[in-house]
């Protein structure tokens, strides 16, 4: 497949698994350690079973049977799409009509996810806005001692680690691609360009700014899916209550003695609709948000 | 390397991308006692290089998949030599996948062989 194939073959055990890995550059990280992880497995176990022959030996037998690193490496390349493809749930049908539409938001997992996430978004939000503005008014305050330089820089760095926790957070719940691990552009320089690097980065920025836009934002999030869901929820469930007891007290007023018997329906209906306007909106701001994630937390050159 | 063996190879990987689930169900539910990577490998080297055409590698990707689709129990002992080995054993609701797969497999090769013979049989 590339250029492997002239290259002579790995001598070592710690050899042939770094081939492995070059190999697989790009996989699923999850992916590349399984397989360096089996190859280990089988290597030192084939070392085991032949104690006569040298390190190189065994390695040069084993790549007809194991396979040479580039073999190993499609090899799980290949599985692991079919695999995918096999354990994936089926995509929601996409629905036609106008009413299976509005309807079918509540079979599309998708919505839960971003349900929960705006609810869990005012904790996550808070604790950003606190980290953010302590830290920045801490590190404006220390500058003018001789720790205020390795704070600003402790921060900063904390700030890029919160943002791919927030990044995770995002993928899974959103549905948004997001990275999974830090950008090495750096590794290897000396590390005062690293941390230069660490200022001029203009997604350090953008996280800082998410993190302050995170508070208000989770506030709103938080908001709307409360008030929708017990809304509802309260709408259509005030009419059962009514019909099995008799009685509801809210606040002190009597359901039953205001409110006739016709709005009961009334009440009920408005309730579904109202539900499912919260769902949809779910969908909308999980959307939404995870297009601004993505300008915010990501360099867009790294998907280029 | 010649067409024919390209045709031949590509056709072996495409028949033993179904076949290696049901040959390691078939391996370890025969077992008596839990097996790792490296043997069942051997195990089914003995047997001819049909199921895994030659790459052994092919079946660690095929074991965690069946691990986790809940057909094998695994788990890790520390070994002498090297690091340590994950050990796989059928589950019961491997044995009974097994059953059906070994059903299907038959009779998807009772009607290849049939139509490989010809109508003549």
């Amino acid at each position: 497949m590339n250029a492997t194939h002239d290259t002579p073959l790995p001598r070592s055990i710690p050899e042939y698994l770094e081939r492995l890995r070059e190999s697989l550059a790009g996989a699923d990280p999850a992916l590349v350690q399984d397989a360096l992880y089996d190859a280990e497995e089988y290597l030192r176990a084939e070392m085991a079973e032949n104690p006569g022959k040298s390190e190189a030996e065994v390695i040069a037998s084993v790549a007809g049977s194991y396979g040479a690193p580039d073999e190993v490496a499609d090899i799980y390349r290949d599985t692991e799409v079919k695999v995918q493809t096999a354990l994936r749930p089926p995509a929601p049908k996409p629905r036609k009509s106008p009413w299976g539409q509005f309807f079918g938001v509540i079979a599309e997992p998708r919505t839960y996810a971003s349900l929960f996430y705006m609810l869990l978004s005012l904790a996550t939000g808070i604790f950003y806005f606190t980290w953010v503005v302590t830290g920045a008014s801490l590190s404006a305050g220390l500058a003018v001692l001789i720790i205020g330089i390795p704070f600003v820089i402790l921060f900063l760095g904390s700030v890029r680690i919160l943002s791919l926790v927030e990044g995770r957070l995002v993928e899974v719940m959103l549905g948004e691609r997001m990275p999974r691990r830090p950008l090495y552009a750096s590794r290897g320089k000396p590390w005062l360009e690293r941390i230069k690097e660490m200022f001029t980065d203009p997604r350090t920025w953008g996280t800082l700014l998410y993190m302050l836009l995170m508070m208000p934002l989770g506030i709103v999030y938080f908001t709307i899916a409360v008030t929708g869901l017990t809304l509802s929820l309260s709408l259509i469930a005030a009419p059962v209550a009514l019909m099995l007891s008799g009685t509801v007290l809210v606040d002190g007023v009597d359901l039953a003695s205001s409110s006739q018997p016709w709005t009961w329906p009334l009440a009920i209906g408005a309730g579904v609709a109202l539900l499912f306007l919260t769902l949809h909106i779910a969908r909308w701001v999980g959307t939404l948000h995870g297009m601004l994630a993505k300008h915010l937390l990501v360099k867009s050159a790294q998907y280029s | 390397m010649t067409d024919l063996e390209l045709h031949l190879r590509k056709f072996q990987k495409e028949l033993s991308a179904g076949t290696v689930s049901l040959a390691l169900l078939a391996v370890l539910g025969a077992a008596s006692e839990p097996m790792y990577g490296y043997q069942i490998a051997k195990r089914l080297e003995r047997e001819g290089e049909g199921v895994l055409s030659g790459k052994q590698s092919a079946l660690y990707p095929v074991l965690r998949n069946l691990g986790a689709a809940g057909l094998l129990d695994s788990h890790v002992e520390p070994s002498v030599s090297g690091p340590p080995r994950r050990y796989y054993r059928i589950t019961d609701a491997g044995r009974d996948v097994l059953r059906e797969w070994a059903a299907a497999w038959r009779a998807t090769r009772d009607s290849v062989d049939s139509v490989l013979e010809g109508p003549s049989a």
